[in-house]
């Protein structure tokens, strides 16, 4: 189980193929209004000023709308909106699926909440946070699923423990992988630990045996495990609609100053280490 | 199953490879053809073994698995190719896979009984297609 899109849960599911998933994207994309549409709709944008945008993207690796924030034809507020009325306006895919004919009318809201229920293991309580990461919404996320998902990946059990602030690396930090999460403001990831617990992981998370297992396997089981630790929580924040982007793992991090959460866990020691940039 | 499925896994990550080794190991008539570290070698991969299945991370190091979905299914239409992804938020990779002509796009964790629907279905496409083209003779 990861956090999926309902197209990817209804393949899953045998409801529907990938082919009625790509009629429904076509769908989809002639159904819902572009960023520029929207934009020139809401008196924001002229025309010839999403054609100069457009144009721009071709130079320079940008969303359509930062170029816009950053040529001065949109203002951070008005982007903002624009993809408010862009999430609000959007065909969904079950929807598309039901026009198209792949899904019964009456069946989309069973299928809806069967979704729901796959995907509750991704919603996440209260957290008590220091207020420079209570903005940092995928910091919830990846506290909340890293216990679940040692424990679904590795059947390891670990207990998190309390935000406290971070000044020097404990010492037995032998393994320090991290991986950023860029987003309005960014939150670095580290998570660090002894050969132990590291070994223990990369073992359960790969099923190799320990004669099999090298320190590059070692370290790339912590990396991966984090990959998708925080894969995971990019895309609950992203469906929250929040836009957010991880960035490569680092497999030898330079520790910066932020937080420390300590992991309880049988085997070895562990922490996460959070920084804001 | 009436038939042995072969199939490529590409990934960048050791751990991943060897993972998506043990749970197809677990499925019978599952013949494991090699193993690519980037999109690359993938495609050098499949020309050479020409499997029935691509299991393909999006996210890798150089020719990344979106390109690499890409060539493939130019060269090789009939392969089917499902992608693997560590989610990281991007609904448009999601989506541009399955425009590309991915199968399915399927999250880490891996749940093992996904794999097994996914070999069941692709074995059922295959036999589909093979009585479709036996029918057109």
């Amino acid at each position: 189980m990861s956090v999926k899109f309902f197209g990817q849960f209804l393949i899953d599911q045998g409801e529907v193929d990938a082919s009625h998933v790509r009629e429904a994207l076509d769908l989809m994309e002639d159904a819902n209004p572009t960023f520029g549409e929207i934009s020139v709709k809401q008196g924001f944008m002229t025309t010839r000023e999403t054609v100069e945008a457009s144009a721009a993207q071709r130079s320079r690796d940008l969303p359509f709308g930062d170029m816009a924030v950053e040529l001065g034809m949109l203002t951070a507020d008005q982007l903002v909106e624009i993809l408010r009325l862009q999430r609000s306006q959007k065909l969904p895919i079950g929807e598309a699926l039901v026009q198209l004919g792949h899904i019964e009318t009456d069946r989309l809201g069973t299928l809806l909440d069967a979704f729901k229920a796959d995907q509750a293991e991704y919603e996440v309580a209260n957290i008590d946070l220091p207020d420079a990461l209570v903005n940092q919404c995928a910091t919830k996320y990846i506290l909340e699923l890293l216990p679940r998902l040692l424990m679904r990946v590795a059947r390891m059990q670990a207990k998190v423990g309390d935000v406290m602030p971070f000044e020097l690396a404990p010492d037995y930090a032998d393994i320090r992988v991290s991986i950023p999460i860029k987003g309005t403001r960014g939150l670095e990831v580290a998570l660090i630990s002894d050969l132990e617990f590291a070994e223990q992981l990369a073992m359960a998370a790969s099923g190799i045996s320990p004669k099999d297992l090298d320190p590059e396997m070692v370290a790339d089981g912590v990396g991966e495990f984090l990959n998708v630790l925080s894969g995971n929580a990019v895309s609950a924040v992203t469906k929250a609609g929040h836009r957010v982007e991880l960035g490569p793992p680092d497999y030898e991090a330079t520790l910066s100053d932020g937080w420390i959460v300590e992991l309880a866990v049988g085997d070895g020691h562990a922490a996460l280490v959070l920084s804001v940039f | 199953m009436s038939r042995k499925l072969n199939v490529l896994l590409v990934d960048d990550s050791r751990t991943v490879l060897a993972q998506l080794e043990h749970i197809l190991n677990e499925i019978d008539d599952v013949s494991i053809v090699g193993m690519a570290r980037n999109g690359a070698s993938a495609i050098r991969m499949a020309t050479e073994s020409r499997p029935d299945l691509v299991l393909m991370d999006i996210v890798m190091p150089g020719l990344d698995g979106l390109s690499a979905l890409r060539t493939i299914k130019s060269m090789y239409p009939e392969m089917e190719v499902a992608m693997v992804s560590s989610a990281r938020g991007d609904a448009q990779k999601v989506e541009e896979a399955f425009r590309l002509g991915a199968c399915q796009v399927l999250g880490k964790p891996f749940d093992a009984e996904i794999f097994g629907a996914l070999i069941a279905n692709t074995c059922v496409v295959l036999d589909q297609r093979a009585a479709d083209e036996g029918g057109q003779r």
